[in-house]
């Protein structure tokens, strides 16, 4: 897959196309985040690994606005732009989608509800593709249990803030997670169950399933079970996904009755 | 545009995390976890997430000051240079090459650590060279060093995912080596035991299977009383003991005087914790000791360090996986510092100076006329003294800041005034900085290349990622031009590459580490002896550095100061999550400084109520050297009659109170334990 | 110890219906329990998550919400974001392990002082069968 999408990323380089293609490097044993510039560097594009390329996306935009910039996106980050144009946090006229579909090993690692962006470039959608984990265990939990399940997690908590700083959705300059009315400042761990409730309920129809906070944890918290359920409770209640379509509005902030 | 992530290794704690700093047209925008790096794994502390707002704070030290009529003016380099040429020769002449002092840095690279000790002893000529290791971790050197044969953490953090028992005391782990703390929170899931022996009521206590809640300063007790029933239960690692140690049955005759109920009336914990914990330990297939300053700070440092040496010893805990004595070092490049000879007893790679082979070698490759001296240096905690005795006329710090760090702060000043000439280079202008003659602007660690050592003996590197802001220099770049102006020709380095083969050609444990063999790997963990070591990830595999483990038997002595009427608490200090050191750093990251923005001072509801102290009051606290004002927190965290107060925040300096009594062997002084009084001021 | 349990209700109420529906009780004297704390606010779209939480959080068992009916809210359409908020809260509540019953959304204008009454006493009563909020006691082991 890797050599067809270099050859599409370069030819976008050479014909001006875009000014730049965000997508993974390999360097110094390690993979990271970059902007090709240059056809001569594509060479050291990889997709082996996931980074929260949408947010970085964002950043470019804000540091150049006119920037038109290729991205090579798996289906979350497809998706996390589509939030973040709704919010107006990015401008998807000046992107280019280079999708790519997530293979069985990556799509089974995230637990991903859609492995895949809406149009893709090179590589193979996974087919009948339905996540293996449904928090069956977690779901048939007794109320009691629940709660004596979350205080033990969330007595792990090290207030890294890095659920929030890795999440392409949490982009607020104001973070309610650090205003001392609700979260008591320099208490470790957070209070619980507040500083985790305020994070979840803020990406209930704006979690797009990247599981980048989960990932940031250093202590393990099982943070997708939060954001999984309430998934499935936004469609639910609503029949709302995320990072579907640009005009789909999140429904917990309209006026229509449902 | 240019947008690139600059692979880099954090500059806080000794975890020593590698991560990402994004970069767009030459501005560090912020910091990007690194998925593949092994000790951090992708994820960070609040204080790596926020690495570069202190890079870009208002307070950096942009040009080089020189201070006229007590003010100061801002000068070119050539002129605070000329200065200092002119003054250091001077002093030399007046007063030789002893009235001076160097202070290096834990927080600088190895290699800047390695050109301070090298303009120390082949410049001035002078073993008076140290850094505040000798605050943190000197006991661990010397304790270590005498039982093992090397002074260093023996195991490494990701082998903590798989050990069956922990044994954790003075390391507020989740607090001061998040990442760290964060492998003991897994390993726990999986199964392992916590043992916790700290007098707080820490976030790990949530977790431990069993929490000794000592009397500060008792450690060699409790120590002594574990291994008591260990050896009367049986549970000693006989053939271990047989083959791979000395001084077995001193060290039994000495331990046997430790039965739990004595112990209990020492360490105020009861005996049968005591005898739970000791079976817990002995019971466990890999137990590893971590411990941190909770254990060193204290007049009996070395003997604590000794004792946990002797406990990983005499249940076979050493020399494999999962094992060990962990002391866990809390500046990002104190084991570095440490390993570079910023030390007064050693050149790099811990080379005695006393041994005249090793002075040759140095004196030959740095081309010296002159005879580096046999004697040992003066320590941190001896150096201002000296100054205050009028015998050190001159200090050249970098990147230090006694003024908050060191015991004794009232002390520390009127010695830093008594100097003839105070030489002080840092990116800030801290206080030590505001009492010196002259400042150099050094930069942070994201406008310089190098390597830091974490605690696990890991070497990485430390990557530029912008270019210095206004007329900063890397400190590499200073000390060289400075001692090229002394009149050396052997510090002309192109880059910081060339320090570091220069390093490895004269530092067997470093030997085989190179630029390029770290671009490849990743890392290094000393020791690495030559281009095809692969570095050692644990010590002491079949054999001892020293040959066999060494038992030292340990009497318990109570801590040089100790509750009264007149001062009827204990005080302990320490470090918080939020923060780092003396604060220079944390204290201008807004999101750090939103969280804790100003010191306190834990006191237990039972002791608050009785002295009639309200939350958040303003509380005084004193101790026989000073007086401090400072906010109250009321908690439960503490044990009654003892209070905590972390010693980041200089308006409510915990070390104006501290006491500097040392350890005799590592100068190393009590900042864990002295008698203190606490007052409500209102009226 | 004898001593019953007398739930704690914070109860956040609309200016422009609840509230004043809840005058209303008080002053025609229909009796109502006397557990329930009230704050006034200016519509129901006013209070968010944090504001319950935190209520929670400071000891309270069961948080109460009353605005105006679909159609009336004096912000237009206030109340429908607070009904699809209060649901997903409620869902996320009890993923958390607490009882969604102890969070309760009614609409109640400003003449329906007997529905006020009613609600609140009907509520106090789930509410002592449930018993103190699990939050309740985390906090008191918390200091
Ligand atoms: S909440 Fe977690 S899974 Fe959801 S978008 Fe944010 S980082 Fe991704
Ligand atoms: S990433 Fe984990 S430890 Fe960090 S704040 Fe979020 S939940 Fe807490
Ligand atoms: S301070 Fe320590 S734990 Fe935190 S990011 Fe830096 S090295 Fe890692
Ligand atoms: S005004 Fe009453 S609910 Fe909006």
């Amino acid at each position: 897959m890797e050599p067809e999408l270099r050859d599409y990323v370069g030819e976008l380089l050479d014909s001006g196309t875009v000014a730049g293609v965000l997508a993974l490097k390999d360097e110094l044993g390690a993979v990271k985040p970059y902007l090709f510039t240059k056809n001569n560097e594509i060479g050291d594009l990889v997709l082996t690994s996931k980074y929260p390329l949408a947010s970085v996306m964002s950043m470019l935009q804000k540091e150049d606005p006119s920037i038109k910039l290729a991205i090579v996106c798996r289906g979350c980050d497809e998706r996390a732009l589509i939030e973040l144009a709704k919010r107006n946090q990015i401008n998807l006229d000046n992107i280019v989608f280079v999708g790519i579909p997530c293979d069985e090993e990556m799509a089974d690692k995230c637990n991903c509800l859609q492995p895949y962006p809406k149009e893709i470039v090179t590589g193979e959608k996974l087919s009948n593709w339905v996540p293996k984990n449904n928090y069956e265990d977690f779901k048939n939990m007794s109320t009691e249990e629940k709660l004596i399940f979350w205080k033990g997690q969330l007595e792990k908590c090290n207030k890294c803030y890095g659920c929030r700083n890795a999440c392409p959705l949490c982009f607020c300059s104001d973070c309610e997670l650090e205003n001392a009315l609700w979260v008591k400042h320099g208490r470790l761990p957070p209070e619980f169950p507040i500083y985790h409730v305020i994070r979840a309920f803020h990406l209930a129809g704006k979690c797009v399933g990247c599981g980048e906070c989960e990932n940031a944890c250093p202590v393990g918290i099982p943070l997708m079970t939060l954001n999984h359920l309430l998934r499935e409770d936004i469609k639910d209640l609503f029949g709302y996904m995320t990072g579907q379509d640009i005009e789909d509005e999140n429904p917990i902030n309209t006026k229509e009755e449902y | 545009m240019k947008y690139d992530n600059i692979l880099t290794t954090c500059p806080y704690c000794g975890c020593g995390c590698k991560y990402y700093i994004q970069v767009i047209n030459g501005v560090a925008k912020g910091v990007m976890p690194c998925k593949e790096d092994p000790v951090s794994e992708g994820k960070l502390c609040i204080k790596g997430w926020n690495v570069v707002d202190f890079v870009y704070s208002e307070g950096r030290l942009t040009k080089p000051l020189i201070k006229e009529n007590g003010k100061f003016r801002e000068a070119s380099w050539d002129e605070a240079y000329n200065l200092i040429v002119s003054k250091f020769k001077k002093i030399k002449e007046q007063h030789g090459p002893q009235a001076f002092g160097l202070l290096s840095s834990a927080k600088t690279t190895n290699e800047e650590n390695y050109l301070m000790q090298k303009f120390a002893r082949s410049i001035i000529v002078t073993n008076n060279v140290d850094h505040c290791a000798r605050l943190c971790h000197a006991s661990t050197v010397a304790g270590l060093a005498a039982a093992f044969g090397s002074g260093a953490m023996t195991n490494s953090i990701p082998e903590f995912e798989d050990a069956d028992c922990f044994l954790i005391t003075g390391s507020n782990t989740t607090e001061q080596h998040p990442l760290i703390g964060s492998r003991i929170l897994r390993a726990k899931e999986r199964g392992a035991k916590i043992i916790l022996v700290d007098p707080r009521l820490i976030q790990l206590a949530k977790f431990a299977d069993i929490h000794l809640r000592q009397k500060p300063g008792t450690d060699v007790a409790w120590l002594n009383g574990l291994m008591y029933v260990i050896i009367k239960d049986g549970l000693v690692d006989e053939e271990f003991v047989k083959n791979r140690t000395e001084n077995y049955e001193k060290l039994k005759k000495e331990v046997m005087n430790y039965p739990p109920e004595k112990v209990e009336e020492i360490t105020g914990v009861p005996k049968e914790d005591i005898i739970s914990a000791a079976h817990i330990f002995g019971n466990a297939k890999t137990a590893s000791i971590i411990y941190s300053m909770g254990i060193t700070q204290h007049t009996t440092g070395v003997d604590n360090v000794k004792s946990c040496a002797n406990l990983a010893m005499i249940t076979g805990n050493m020399g494999k996986a999962c094992t060990g004595v962990n002391p866990l070092r809390g500046q990002n490049n104190v084991q570095g510092a440490c390993d570079l000879g910023a030390l007064p007893n050693v050149f790099p790679g811990y080379q005695a100076v006393a041994n005249g082979e090793f002075r040759e070698k140095f004196e030959k490759a740095w081309k010296m006329d002159d005879k580096i001296p046999e004697n040992v240096g003066l320590t941190v905690v001896e150096m201002t003294n000296e100054a205050h005795a009028g015998n050190i006329k001159c200090l050249y710090i970098m990147g230090e800041n006694p003024m908050v760090s060191d015991p004794d702060i009232n002390h520390v000043k009127e010695s830093l005034e008594s100097l003839d000439f105070l030489v002080v280079q840092d990116i800030f202008l801290t206080e030590t900085a505001e009492l010196a003659d002259v400042v150099l602007p050094g930069t942070s660690f994201l406008e310089k290349d190098g390597t830091f050592t974490g605690t696990d003996r890991r070497v990485q590197r430390v990557r530029k990622a912008i270019e210095p802001l206004g007329e900063s220099k890397p400190d590499w770049l200073i000390i060289s031009e400075l001692a090229s102006r002394m009149g050396s020709s052997a510090f002309e380095y192109n880059s910081p590459k060339e320090i570091q083969d220069e390093i490895a050609s004269l530092t067997p444990l470093y030997g085989g580490i190179s630029y390029e063999r770290l671009d490849d790997l990743g890392y290094l963990q000393w020791p690495c002896l030559d281009k095809d070591h692969k570095g050692t990830v644990f010590l002491h595999k079949g054999k001892f550095t020293r040959g066999l483990g060494c038992f030292f038997p340990i009497t318990y002595k109570p801590p040089a100061e100790l509750p009264d009427k007149e001062y009827p608490f204990t005080l302990t200090t320490g470090r918080i999550l939020f923060h780092f050191h003396t604060g220079t750093m944390t204290r201008c990251v807004p999101k750090l400084d939103k969280e804790v923005p100003t010191g306190y001072v834990e006191i237990h509801p039972v002791d608050a109520d009785r002295l009639g102290i309200k939350d958040g009051e303003i509380i005084k606290v004193s101790t026989r050297r000073g007086t401090i004002n400072i906010p109250a927190y009321i908690t439960r965290k503490v044990p009654e009659k003892i209070v905590f107060i972390p010693f980041h925040f200089k308006e409510c300096a915990a070390n104006i109170l501290t006491n500097p009594a040392l350890d005799p062997i590592a100068k190393i002084p009590e900042l864990k334990v002295c008698a203190c009084k606490v007052e409500s001021i209102g009226e | 110890m004898t001593e019953e349990f007398k739930p704690k209700i914070v109860g956040f109420l609309c200016n422009w219906c609840c509230y004043a529906g809840a005058d209303m009780a008080g002053t025609s004297r229909m009796k109502y329990p006397s557990n329930i704390r009230i704050i006034r606010v200016m519509c129901s779209s006013r209070i968010n998550t944090e504001m319950i939480i935190k209520a929670f959080q400071t000891g309270a068992d069961a948080v109460f919400i009353g605005g105006c009916h679909f159609g009336d809210c004096h912000y237009v359409d206030g109340n429908y974001r607070t009904k699809k908020r209060i649901d997903v809260l409620k869902r996320l509540l009890s993923h958390m392990g607490i009882e969604q019953e102890r969070l309760r959304l009614e609409w109640v204008s400003a003449a329906e002082g007997e529905k006020f009454s009613k609600t609140m006493a009907e509520f106090t009563d789930t509410i002592t069968s449930l018993g103190p909020s699990p939050l309740r006691e985390i906090k008191e082991e918390a200091i």
